[in-house]
């Protein structure tokens, strides 16, 4: 179980943020109907601790309505790019909190419905006013009923009230860009509505979420942060004993593991149906493992209780190579950095190793208990993305045709022979609001193949597609082996007539090496030919990740200028040859 | 005893523990906010493992009030 420092921990520690140049900064507002100090500071904390540089704005005691709804407000000028709205149902509903039966059911229909415009309305004034992103809570369900047991009894009671505002607000939210609604009952759910309502404290202070469990709150909301900045962790790295199953293959040998439905085994089957769950939504997983490969191998192949099985894993590493050698590989094999990746390990040596050897990996502290694996899993935050899209859903699947590819690719005899058996298409598409959260999505987390690394939201991108002066487009990359989905990404700002400035190219690092990206270049530059340009100025702001893109201009005819990088387009580009273009 | 007590209010309040005596409250600590005056109950609460009624919990306004509490909570302090 995580357990959070004490507030007056991070009170004390946000005084001694040093002063240093972080690697990503956010500006976080929060507005409140009522008490909520500490949230700001333990945010900046723990911002701090993962090299964010967090400033924050806390709006005036109840004053959210005034904040939303002056456009000059304190809150506005901040220029946040999330803000919090975290609300108290008594605040919304007033006396009829407590005496919610004094009016008829009709009434009652009436005022959530009410309540549900007034929340819509300020929401959307807020999009309308600001380009931050707008996460608002939802709503407690108190245990309590004045009506007690009689309270299931009653149509449209009070419970059901706030649970049919809290199904309202998911409705009206779940297509709104820029507006996430977070789920604080479940919040209060998990840690215990008598914990977290400390009753002397609110009456004292207005204090409607226990000095105690402001830091909890303080980590579930940081999954908003890394997820806004792109910071998501991309792959779960597994051990195999005692991790993925009980006792040692090696010596205790295919039958004489525990993994199956009675305890303990069923311990190792409940983390690997978790794991699952997180595959199927995109988390890649991965194996580091000190084992006789035969041995797990027929484990992970043919034991009847095994849930993970080889297409599963994008990379294993089940060998006697030193561990962080393998985990420095998988992160080669998966072209995604250290930093993306969680490792799960029983032995604590084994974790202290990595620990020390590869600080950028988080190493979690797994319990010695098996049964305490799944809550270990369930309680990281950092898999967190705003949007899941259908790129994240079929991932796992992606990269297990990726391996098949490196077997072809080993077995070609050059990399001419490779990429024409490969059969690469490449589908320029519209960008439309199907394909904008991926357009978006790219932009926050492609570091390798990234020519300026410029970050993106859904609602940058939105505001580009009204501006004449702007193209932006996105490419799907299909080969023999499948699909790859949206995978590339191009935005280019119409400076001059005769002058074009590539802002934004990308490309996922699943099809990097394919010459995919001349592809696209060929396609920009063809309709920027059409247009009457004659220039394309591109430009390469490095970064300690985007080495891998740093020959892409001059590589494709592109001419030093300064700053910038020049396309003549009188001179004619070479299409790749094995890769076959198509507009949508 | 006193000590254990200075040395908390010196840490929730982030100041010295020299600065923190018998009179000290939010007119001589400036970083003694309302908001810091509920954090500090609440660590008292956890470090004597006692719990405050509301009147009393209003009626801190120096060091020596906790003390005065805490006596009647059955904690000796000096």
């Amino acid at each position: 179980m995580n357990i959070e420092p004490k507030l007056s921990h991070f009170l004390t520690k946000v005084q001694n943020i040093e002063k240093r140049k972080f690697e990503k900064k956010i500006k976080i507002a929060i507005l409140s109907s009522f008490t909520i100090n500490g949230l700001a500071e333990t945010l900046q904390v723990k911002c701090a601790e993962k090299n964010i540089d967090c400033k924050t704005y806390v709006g005036g005691y109840n004053q959210y309505n005034q904040e939303i709804l002056d456009k000059k407000s304190g809150l506005y000028q901040f220029f946040p790019d999330v803000t919090f709205l975290i609300l108290d149902i008594r605040n919304i509903l007033g006396d009829l909190f407590y005496f919610p039966y004094s009016i008829s059911t009709s009434k009652r229909r009436d005022l959530i419905n009410e309540k549900t415009n007034e929340i819509v309305t300020l929401a959307k004034t807020f999009v309308n006013n600001s380009k931050s992103k707008l996460v608002i809570t939802n709503f407690v369900q108190p245990a309590y009923s004045s009506y007690g047991i009689a309270e299931s009894k009653i149509e449209y009671g009070f419970h059901e009230m706030i649970n049919n505002l809290n199904t309202n607000l998911i409705q009206k939210f779940c297509n709104t860009d820029s507006v996430y609604l977070y789920d604080f009952n479940s919040f209060v759910s998990l840690h215990g509505e008598k914990n977290v309502v400390n009753f002397q404290q609110f009456l004292v202070g207005d204090i409607k979420i226990s000095l105690d469990y402001i830091p909890y709150l303080a980590n579930d909301l940081m999954a908003y942060i890394i997820a806004t900045l792109g910071l998501s962790k991309k792959c779960v790295v597994l051990d195999l004993d005692n991790t993925l199953w009980g006792g040692i293959v090696g010596e205790d040998g295919f039958d004489g593991i525990k993994l199956g439905p009675q305890p303990p085994g069923n311990a190792y089957m409940e983390f690997q149906r978790n794991l699952l769950a997180l595959f199927q939504r995109g988390i890649l997983l991965a194996i580091n493992s000190k084992n006789n490969p035969e041995d797990a191998l027929k484990v992970i192949r043919e034991h009847p209780y095994m849930i993970l099985r080889e297409e599963n894993f994008a990379s294993m590493k089940i060998n006697w190579n030193d561990k962080v050698l393998n985990m420095k590989e998988i992160a080669t094999e998966l072209n995604i950095g250290l930093d993306s990746m969680v490792f799960f390990d029983d032995d604590p040596l084994n974790r202290e190793y990595i620990e020390i050897n590869l600080p950028q990996v988080n190493t979690v502290n797994l319990s010695s208990d098996p049964s305490l694996y799944s809550q270990i899993l369930q309680e990281i935050n950092e898999f967190s993305i705003l949007k899941i899209t259908n790129e994240d859903t079929t991932r796992g699947q992606m990269y297990h045709q990726q391996l098949q590819r490196k077997e072809l690719e080993q077995t070609s005899p050059n990399l001419g022979d490779f990429l024409a058996q490969l059969g690469i298409h490449v589908l320029i598409k519209k960008t439309n609001n199907f394909t904008i959260p991926r357009i978006s999505q790219l932009t926050l987390k492609t570091n390798q193949f990234n020519l300026t690394t410029r970050r993106y939201q859904e609602e940058d991108i939105r505001k580009f597609l009204q501006d004449d002066k702007m193209l932006v487009g996105c490419a799907q990359v299909e080969d023999k082996f499948g699909d790859n989905g949206i995978t590339g990404v191009f935005i280019v700002k119409k400076e001059k007539p005769t002058e074009w400035l590539l802002d934004t190219f990308l490309l996922s690092c699943r099809v990097m090496g394919r010459e995919v990206e001349k592809g696209i270049l060929n396609f920009i530059l063809d309709t920027a030919k059409k247009n009457g340009v004659q220039k394309i100025k591109a430009q390469f702001i490095p970064t300690q990740k985007n080495k891998p893109s740093e020959s892409f201009l001059p590589n494709c005819g592109f001419k030093k200028n300064g700053e910038y990088w020049i396309y003549d387009l009188d001179i004619p580009f070479e299409s790749p040859k094995y890769v076959q273009v198509n507009v949508e | 005893m006193s000590q254990r007590l200075y040395s908390l209010i010196a840490k929730v309040m982030n100041v010295p523990v020299s600065q923190v005596n018998d009179a000290s409250g939010p007119g001589s600590i400036d970083s003694w906010t309302s908001f810091k005056g509920y954090v500090l109950l609440y660590e008292l609460e956890e470090e004597f493992k006692t719990k405050f009624t509301i009147d009393e919990a209003l009626d801190v306004k120096t060091v020596a009030d906790i003390k005065r509490h805490l006596q009647n909570h059955g904690i000796a302090l000096n």
